[in-house]
């Protein structure tokens, strides 16, 4: 499995590292954008990931910028839903609004932080992902 | 800076440290450690609360907060004396409790260094040696230091223990 | 619910809403409970409650809850699709309830911080079995079976952060020693391998790395981190290389005093930013929606934590308001009506000759405004009986079935609104009664209701009203009704009350017996009441709020106890008296009359005991001057004047010096230095700053009763 993780904050970022690095290869990106520009790189080779893992609090564009701009360039693209990239937001902002607002804009997951990892893998089963 | 901050506060506590309100009753003195003391007041009318304790001498209004007054003379079991123009209060805090202390007349604030106290014989009978936690000499007059928890804390198990004497 | 407002976790949101829903499906199945079946809008709406539950505890993968609530939707979507006849009404009752209350202990577990971790097997086993007789029905009915209701698996999913342990906060300071080479590079190396475990870290000087001057201020003022953290002290201690360290200074210091030390260094807090724990988040703003956007982070500056480069915008339209700060918003209008008496009724306006006229209207629109603000703040405080009411049904419901009861309830009045610390505390002694009636007011069975010439199913009225500033809340059954004969010999027979016979006890205080300590009139104690804590407790509590019990029975009717209680606590209205030098508050509402006596009405018994006789009734005499031992007070009948007072049916004549004046009065505790007074209420500030002890008239009576 290809895995896609921004997530600015060091320590954060080395504990999903290792964590998401189990299931597959695991690509590290630290701001937004770099986030939006390798999910457009792999597109461009045709290796598209699998999952993302996108923090919300990140410099340049924020993880929920990051999502609209993957989900809008998938439907230019004219990808189907079921093809589409599964995007789970890992971030400490535990709001009802803020998880609605990620729902909406087309997230298949939204994790606390700190992660129940357990839980975590329990998703992505259920996402197809193992 | 946080500091400096930490500083101050020390600053604040050493300047309390080792200062005592003391006060006069009929020819004794007595000393509070300032560090209960909130305020001193003048007399103030005072309401009168029915079937309590005579030293409980009721009900003052202290801006809106209403608090017991308790006479410290006739607490100490001493002949109550007519208020005066120099009779005032002292209004303490102990453990978030506020009482007004009804006392003759307010010396002045010394300070007692703990090595100066010497506890208090263990001898006599004098009711008020349950309140007294030590005694201090400053200047020519000896000074019986007052546990303000004790003295403000009612005398159930007192009765208590005088029942059980009884009984024995 | 406006849920573009909320800002609360995700967590209890989900609780928030799946408790509201719980309630509307608990108040259909309750209200239909008794019809033959449900009607298509019923089955409508518990159908979208389950699929509501299902859905959202889908999401927040509680799977139990899930599949508990996807087989009851199930049932409903085929009545709801096929409208087959002849379904067992009452067992489909029992099934949702069922299901409602394994959900609820679900949440429950889920509040306490508990894993909900109830087995739901059973549950669905039944649930199964029942809707396949429902499915067999239907094929046998002729109707066609709709179309399977598909279990759509829920395609997003929120992962709940794992609980977490409190974090420490922690102030270190290292001292090097004088002649360290490059403090600054160990300085760095102490926040490198604290990264591993910090939540939160901050120092100063911030440049270590990028400026080499700084190693010299670090050899001076030493170097200052401030850490957030799980790790334990001697955890933290491990990890920094103390080689060259002449001293490392440790303070485990408050989240508070963390949050002041980091305004110190000119961070400004974010709360977002270093609040792992939303929870912790004191005040709850209302923030507009949040948008893709609001949460870029501005580049982080070596040594500072992020900050957010867009401000969150702030729009004030509702907000939530904690209980406490509406204390003390009220606390603070009593002292304000307090503050306007001192002003109103100040000494210096008698002077006489004053010229008044703009003072006086001036003064009355403060009484008004006063008076306005009075009401709204109460108004804020008023909450609707309906959920205290709603309670009742299940109960009535619960404890009819287990005794074998056809009892229907009617319910009058439930929008009926009681200040929130009122309704706090007659809940309890409302089930009480509530039990009591079904369990001993109605009859055992449909064969003596139906001998007595009675309907066979059993009722009870609970039913509320607002009049005259008290709220009475009344529990009416159609049942036995009470026995004065038993009461009596009962009360006899435990020695609770005088050897006289019964012709000289009226038909209220025989009832008040039941309220005795000690006397159950239920030979047999059952589950549901009659436990020994019994009516005295519902009395005692009710009485705690100013409030009281009253009793009527007609013996083979029914009975019916009201709750007479306070619509607030915190105002009355009272009349000021004055006994010798102290004044006195009665509540005006327990003052029957006001009259002038001679000695010639007094009688005085042997013992000492006075008697006031008033158009032909005799009445307990208290005189409060003599009781409360006050100095300089009026000593004959001829110079005072005797208040009539009325508690719980009871009457006693006091004698006062004077009165003063009628005048609300704020009521405020005595000191709880000052043990209780008998008599003695609480107390008030009046007009001049002096203070009034306001009387207790059901403890003045007990008191005298006791004598």
């Amino acid at each position: 499995m290809k895995i896609l993780l921004a997530e600015d904050d060091f320590a954060s970022r080395k504990f999903m590292d290792k964590m998401l690095s189990q299931y597959g290869e695991c690509d590290v990106m630290v701001d937004g954008e770099e986030a939006v520009d390798a999910f457009m790189m792999a597109l461009e080779d045709e290796e598209p990931y699998d999952l993302a893992c996108l923090d919300v609090m990140m410099p340049v564009m924020d993880g929920y910028q990051v999502l609209k701009a993957i989900r809008d360039i998938e439907a230019q693209r004219g990808i189907p839903k079921n093809k589409r990239l599964k995007v789970i937001m890992t971030t400490a902002l535990n709001e009802e609004r803020n998880v609605k607002m990620a729902f909406e804009l087309g997230c298949e997951a939204y994790a606390g932080k700190p992660i129940d990892v357990e839980k975590f893998e329990k998703v992505l089963e259920k996402l197809g992902l193992l | 800076m946080a500091e400096e901050l930490k500083e101050e506060e020390l600053l604040e506590e050493d300047t309390q440290k080792g200062k005592f309100m003391t006060f006069q009753t009929g020819k004794e003195y007595f000393g509070i450690s300032i560090s209960y003391v909130n305020e001193i007041i003048a007399m103030q009318p005072i309401t009168a609360i029915p079937e309590v304790d005579d030293y409980i001498k009721g009900l003052i209004n202290l801006r809106g907060k209403i608090i017991p007054v308790i006479d410290v003379r006739v607490r100490f079991k001493m002949e109550p004396k007519e208020y005066t123009d120099r009779t005032c209060i002292i209004v303490i805090d102990v453990k978030s409790t506020v009482i007004g202390l009804i006392v003759e007349k307010i010396a002045e604030v010394d300070t007692i260094m703990d090595d100066d106290v010497i506890p208090p014989p263990t001898l006599g009978h004098h009711e008020h040696n349950k309140y007294v936690y030590g005694l201090a000499r400053t200047g020519d007059t000896m000074k019986l230091l007052i546990d303000p928890e004790k003295l403000i804390k009612q005398d159930d198990m007192n009765m208590l223990e005088t029942m059980q004497d009884n009984e024995e | 619910m406006a849920e573009e407002f909320n800002t609360e976790s995700m967590l209890s949101v989900f609780l928030y809403e799946s408790d509201q829903l719980l309630e509307k499906l608990e108040g259909i199945i309750l209200e239909k409970q008794d019809a033959d079946c449900f009607d298509d809008s019923d089955i409508n709406d518990i159908f979208r409650v389950m699929h509501t539950i299902k859905g959202s505890s889908g999401v927040m993968m509680y799977e139990n809850i899930t599949k508990a609530s996807h087989k009851l939707e199930d049932i409903f979507y085929y009545l709801r699709e096929s409208h087959p006849e002849d379904v067992p009404h009452m067992e489909l009752v029992e099934k949702v309830l069922a299901v409602s209350d394994f959900i609820t202990s679900e949440l429950d577990k889920i509040k306490n911080g508990e894993t909900p971790d109830g087995d739901e097997s059973k549950l669905v086993e039944d649930l199964d079995e029942f809707l396949s007789r429902i499915k067999g029905e239907i094929k046998k009915q002729g109707i066609r079976l709709p179309k399977e209701n598909k279990q759509v698996e829920p395609n997003q999913f929120y992962i709940m952060p794992v609980a977490e342990e409190n974090s420490h906060f922690y102030r270190i300071v290292i001292h090097y020693k004088n002649d360290t080479q490059m403090s600054n590079i160990r300085a760095y190396s102490a926040t490198y391998a604290l990264k591993g475990v910090a939540e939160d870290l901050l120092y100063t000087p911030e440049d270590i790395l990028s400026n080499e001057a700084s190693a010299d201020t670090i050899l001076v003022e030493g170097f200052h981190m401030y850490l957030q953290t799980k790790a334990s002290k001697e955890e933290v201690l491990k990890l920094i290389d103390s080689s060259e360290a002449e001293s490392i200074d440790f303070d485990e210091i408050t989240a508070a005093e963390y949050g002041q030390d980091l305004v110190h260094l000119g961070r400004p807090d974010v709360p977002i930013v270093i609040n792992l724990d939303d929870n912790a988040q004191p005040a709850k703003e209302t923030k507009a929606a949040p948008m893709p956007g609001d949460y870029v982070v501005k580049t982080k500056e070596a040594g500072k934590g992020k900050t957010l480069a867009k401000n969150q915008p702030k729009q004030q339209s509702i907000i939530s308001v904690n209980v406490e700060k509406m204390d003390s918003l009220m606390d603070l209008i009593g002292e304000l009506v307090i503050a306007e008496a001192v002003v109103l009724q100040n000494p210096d306006l008698k002077v006489p000759g004053l010229e008044l006229t703009n003072f006086q209207k001036a003064s009355a629109q403060l009484s008004k405004i006063t008076t306005e603000l009075q009401e709204v703040i109460m108004s804020m405080r008023m909450m609707p009986l309906s959920n205290t009411f709603q309670k009742m049904r299940r109960i009535v419901f619960d404890v009819s079935r287990k005794l074998g009861k056809d009892i229907e309830l009617e319910v009058v009045g439930e929008n009926t609104e009681v200040d929130k610390n009122i309704i706090e505390h007659i809940s309890d002694p409302l089930m009480h009664l509530v039990r009591n009636s079904v369990d001993h007011g109605i009859e055992e069975n449909a064969e003596q209701r139906t001998a007595a010439g009675k309907p066979a199913k059993g009722k009870i009225t609970l039913e509320a009203k607002n009049e005259g500033g008290k709220v009475y809340i009344s529990v009416r059954d159609d049942g036995k009704g009470l026995d004065k004969e038993k009461l009596y010999q009962k009360a006899l027979d435990n020695g609770l009350i005088e050897n006289k016979p019964i012709s000289e006890f009226q038909d209220k205080e025989i009832y008040r017996f039941i309220t005795l300590p000690g006397f159950s009139t239920k030979e047999v104690v059952t589950e549901y009441s009659g436990r020994g804590v019994g009516m005295d407790v519902v009395v005692k509590n009710i009485q705690d709020i100013g409030g009281r019990l009253d009793i009527t029975s007609e013996l083979g009717h029914g009975s019916e106890m009201t709750l007479v209680i306070p619509l607030t606590l915190a105002i009355i209205n009272g009349i000021i008296v004055r006994v010798g030098d102290s004044p006195f508050v009665i509540e005006t509402a327990s003052i029957k009359q006001f009259v002038r006596l001679g000695e010639d009405a007094l009688i005085q018994e042997p013992n000492g005991e006075e008697y006031v006789v008033l158009r032909g009734d005799c009445f307990p005499f208290i005189r409060l001057n003599e009781k409360y031992e006050l100095p300089n007070s009026q000593t004959s009948i001829d110079d005072g004047i005797v208040v009539v007072l009325e508690h719980e049916g009871r009457q006693v004549c006091v004698l006062i010096d004077s009165l003063l004046q009628e005048q609300e009065i704020v009521v405020k505790p005595i000191p709880p230095y000052v043990k209780k007074v008998k008599g003695i209420s609480g107390c008030t500030q009046l007009g001049d700053g002096s203070i009034a002890l306001i009387l207790d008239i059901g403890g003045l009576i007990l008191d005298e009763e006791r004598r």
